[in-house]
Formats: C-alpha cells, sequence, structure tokens
C-alpha cells in the first residue's frame, strides 16, 4: 500500500502541492483528476523521486520513500512511465527494454518479462532491432510502458497516457492495463487529464484542483456527480435548467 | 612520392594519438556535459607515471600501461567525487559547461603546478631499446614506438565501443546521456554512472599520456596544447560521438601532417584551429552529422 500523507512541495519558492493526502491500496487501480497545472504531474514526479517534500511522508508497505534516490524508488518496486514518454530514442527498443531492468532482482530475471511484455505489445518484439526514435507515436507509448514494467514494479504510475494518441489506441492501451492490474494484481496509479477516460478505468478517485486534494470517492460516482461533470465533462447541471 | 608516404604515416599515427586523447575528453563531455579542462593535465600525470615507473624500476612504459590506468581512474574517481558531482545540481547543460569549465580550469593550474614543483619543467621522454627501431613500409620509415601508439588507440577506441553497446553499464552510461531523469527512473543509478565515466576517462587519458611519452615527450606545461587537440577532436567528432572520435583524430592529424607538404610545420596548431572554427561554422553537429 501506498501512503501519502499531508505532504506540500515546492517548486523553489513556488509551494507547487498543499497538504495532500491519499493512499493507493494493494491492486486498485486509482486515478488523480484535474485540469492543467493543478498539480497531477507533480504529485507524480514527487512519488517516483525526482522532487523533494518539504513537510509530510510518503510511505510504501512502511518503508519511507520520501528520502530515497529515485533509482532506490524503483528498487522499492514503484515504476512510472513519465509524461511525454521519454524513451532513449538513439538506443534500441531491446536496449531501451534492457534499461527498465536495471535493478538487480529484475535484471536477473529479465528474459522471462521481456517474452511477457512482447506479449502485451506483440510489435515492439517485431521492432526490438530498431532505434526507438523511429517509432510512432503510440509504439513509443507502449515501450514507455513496457520498459517501466520491466523492472517487475508492484506499483506502476502512469502520467498522461492519452496524451497525442488516437482514441482507438487509448482503449486498446485501457484494455492491457486493465488486464494486467486483473492478471497479476498490479497496483496502477493514473495521472490522465481525460477525466472520462480515466474515471471510466479506475475503481477510485482522486480531485486535485490548484494545488490541493478537493474530493475524492468511487470512480462511479466521481463519473456522475455533478460537480465533476461541470467542472471537467463540459456538461450543464442539470437541475439548473 | 616517398615523402608523401611518409607524410600520410606520420599524419595517421599522431592522428590515432588524437583520437584517443580525444575519447576520454568526449566521453566526459558528452555524458555529464561537463568540460573537463583537467584532461590534459591527466594525460600529462599518466606520461609521469609511466617515465618514472620506467626510470626508477626500468619497467617497459608499454607494459605499465594498466598500472597506470589503475591510478588514473582512481584520480576520476576523485575529481568527480571532490569537483564535479557539487555541479550535477545545475540541471542545464549549458549552465553545467560554464561551471565545470571554470572549476576545472582551477584544477588544472593546481595539477599543473604540483606536476612542476614534483618533477621540474623539463621536457622528458622514455628511450627504450627500441626506440629508434623503424620498418620500411613502401620506402617510408615507420617507428616501432609509433606502431603501438597507434595499434593501443585502435584497442582503446574498440575496447570503449564495445563497453558502450555490449555491456548493461554502458547501456547506462549512453542511457544517462540521453536523458538522465528518464535513466534513474528505470533504476538506473545515474550517479554511480557518473562516477565510473568519470574513472574511465581518466584512465584513456593515462593511457595517452604513455602513448605520448613513449613517442613523444612531456612536459608539466603541455597539458593545455593536449586539450585543445582533443577540443578540436569533439568538435570534429560531434559532441557525444563516441564512434566517431578516433576516424575524427585521424582526419585531423591527417590535415595537420599534409599541410606540412605546403607550409612550415609551424603552422600546424593554428591549422588545427582553423579547422576548428570552419567545422563550428559550417557542420556544427561534426563532420558526421547526417542532414542538419
Amino acid at each position: 500500500m501506498l501512503e501519502i500523507s499531508h505532504i506540500d512541495v515546492y517548486y523553489g519558492d513556488l509551494q507547487a502541492l498543499w497538504d495532500v493526502s491519499l493512499t493507493i491500496g494493494d491492486g486498485e487501480i486509482v486515478t488523480l483528476v484535474g485540469s492543467n497545472g493543478a498539480g497531477k504531474s507533480t504529485l507524480m514526479k514527487t512519488i517516483s523521486g525526482l522532487l523533494k517534500i518539504r513537510a509530510g511522508y510518503i510511505d510504501c508497505d512502511s518503508i519511507r520513500l520520501d528520502r530515497l534516490p529515485v533509482h532506490r524508488i524503483v528498487e522499492q518496486g514503484i515504476s512510472m512511465v513519465p509524461e511525454g514518454r521519454r524513451i532513449f530514442p538513439q538506443m534500441s527498443v531491446l536496449e531501451n527494454l534492457e534499461m527498465g531492468a536495471s535493478i538487480n532482482p529484475a535484471r536477473k530475471v529479465r528474459q522471462h518479462t521481456l517474452k511477457r511484455i512482447y506479449e502485451l505489445f506483440p510489435i515492439l518484439k517485431d521492432r526490438a532491432k530498431q532505434l526507438a526514435g523511429t517509432l510512432s507515436g503510440g509504439e513509443q507509448q507502449m515501450l514507455a510502458i513496457g520498459r517501466a514494467l520491466m523492472s517487475q514494479p508492484k506499483i506502476l504510475l502512469i502520467d498522461e497516457m492519452s496524451l497525442g494518441l488516437s482514441p482507438l489506441l487509448v482503449q486498446e492501451f485501457c484494455r492491457v492495463i486493465k488486464g494486467i492490474n486483473k492478471l497479476s494484481k498490479l497496483t496502477v496509479f493514473l495521472v490522465e487529464q481525460d477525466v472520462q477516460l480515466a474515471l471510466s478505468m479506475a475503481h477510485r478517485g482522486y480531485v486535485i484542483e490548484n494545488g490541493r486534494i478537493v474530493g475524492q470517492g468511487e470512480a462511479k460516482e466521481l463519473l456522475c456527480s455533478e460537480e465533476i461533470k461541470e467542472a471537467y465533462l463540459g456538461m450543464e447541471k442539470a437541475d439548473k435548467t | 612520392m616517398n615523402a608523401v608516404i611518409q607524410t600520410i604515416l606520420i599524419g595517421i599515427v599522431i592522428g590515432a594519438l588524437y583520437g584517443l586523447v580525444g575519447l576520454g575528453f568526449g566521453l566526459i563531455m558528452g555524458v555529464m556535459k561537463f568540460v573537463n579542462i583537467a584532461h590534459g593535465s591527466f594525460i600529462i600525470i599518466g606520461g609521469y607515471i609511466a617515465y618514472w615507473v620506467f626510470t626508477l624500476w626500468g619497467v617497459d612504459p608499454f607494459l605499465s600501461i594498466p598500472a597506470v590506468m589503475f591510478v588514473m581512474f582512481f584520480m576520476g574517481l576523485i575529481l568527480y567525487r571532490l569537483v564535479l558531482s557539487p555541479l550535477l545540481k545545475y540541471p542545464r547543460a549549458e549552465m553545467r559547461i560554464d561551471k565545470s569549465l571554470l572549476v576545472t580550469f582551477g584544477v588544472t593550474w593546481i595539477l599543473d603546478n604540483v606536476v612542476t614543483m614534483l618533477w621540474t619543467s623539463d621536457t622528458r621522454s622514455i628511450v627504450t631499446a627500441y626506440t629508434g627501431t623503424t620498418f620500411n613500409v613502401f620506402g617510408a620509415r615507420l617507428g616501432l614506438t609509433g606502431l603501438i601508439g597507434l595499434v593501443i588507440a585502435v584497442l582503446v577506441a574498440v575496447a570503449l565501443q564495445l563497453l558502450l553497446t555490449r555491456t548493461y553499464f554502458g547501456k547506462h552510461v549512453r542511457a544517462a546521456t540521453e536523458d538522465s531523469g528518464a535513466a534513474s527512473l528505470s533504476g538506473v543509478n545515474v550517479q554511480r554512472t557518473y562516477l565510473i565515466s568519470c574513472g574511465i576517462a581518466a584512465a584513456m587519458a593515462g593511457v595517452a599520456g604513455v602513448v605520448i611519452v613513449s613517442c613523444y615527450s612531456i612536459a608539466p606545461s603541455m597539458g593545455l596544447s593536449w586539450l585543445l587537440t582533443a577540443m578540436v577532436v569533439i568538435v570534429l567528432a560531434g559532441e557525444g560521438n563516441i564512434a566517431y572520435m578516433l576516424p575524427a583524430g585521424l582526419i585531423l592529424g591527417l590535415i595537420q601532417a599534409i599541410s606540412t607538404l605546403f607550409i612550415s610545420c609551424a603552422y600546424q596548431q593554428p591549422i588545427s584551429l582553423i579547422i576548428f572554427i570552419l567545422v563550428l561554422m559550417f557542420k556544427p553537429n561534426g563532420l558526421f552529422a547526417r542532414g542538419r
């Protein structure tokens, strides 16, 4: 279980997150929705260790994460698919995947994990020798997810998965991620601008606004709530007409 | 005709050495975006270690290479820990280049003066039993030490290339070069990768020093002129293009050598700097860059 408790995060002197708390249980798909600049990606970067917290704590199965360097957090079983994919364009697809298995236990079983990832995304196998920079956007997203899975994480963090992808591809990714979640009991924490998509995938959701958590609940309830409909889905409130 | 072949041979031998000098400098520049001005001093120190091991114990300079590499590797680690790693807090490449330039210039100042104090400013070279030996190649003469230097430069370049493409550590280096943030998110210990890269770069400077003291000569003041050569080589190869360092060195060596057929060899350094400027103006991504 990942527990984030009352954290404050700053960019330099600028505070980006205020007193944010949330929990992600084992095997859950949890999403964080909010508009542009609300602090969604900031929270992702904070969990993965790229940003440091000034107050509160982050804790995974009672191990403090917030003082660990980024690669040690990966060792604790938390792997992130970064926003904009950030694959290594001058390295081959296979090498990119190998990089995902950099931590020690994952490196030993990487051939096995690789086979599983090729089953999820067969196209990566066909393109294994190709430079990753030559892949299409969708293939690069597959590679980014594959690379994150190579470390055999307990928790997968996905930052803006749908960005720049066709609706058809987005559907495909949803199916794959729900599949892994069900089959391998992989916990998924999803940050998404596409609120409808995120809430239809997730079990539970949190709403963030201006760096503060302003709402939470079952994904289905949130999807039906009037505030969410009005603020993020572009629907008028039904009772006000 | 013989003079032409002789010139080309000289160009190849010195060019391979230029490539070797560029390799270590280019590795740090490519991976960490640090300009290591102290690279020239490291070359000189490597040369002095070989010189003293030869003078005191009579160990052949080329056989002392592993020991020199070992010592220089640790000097590289110390350089990283004390001087370079504090600069990692600057996230942008331009800032790292500025700061590292200043700081390592200071290191160079210290090292060069320490070397002068320890071993005086005399020019030294190693003279072994085979130093004067030459072969006849199509009527031109090729020195044995020069040939060994050439072989060593090629071996080091190939070994580095294999390290970067075939080993897990090498792939970590390339991943950290491309996107250090994404590398750490993949579980790569970027700091450790930087540390060891620095050690390897310093070890390669040491090898270059051994070749220089065996084929040519060294003095404490020569570090900066070798550094200048390294800079020209990495500009020719294109920044971060480790695979092209040796070809770039060979091209530079050949141009310099061939120029002596037409003008005085006193102009060799200006010629390499003119090439440096021309390449920066017309092929800023290096001679081997495609497009742009």
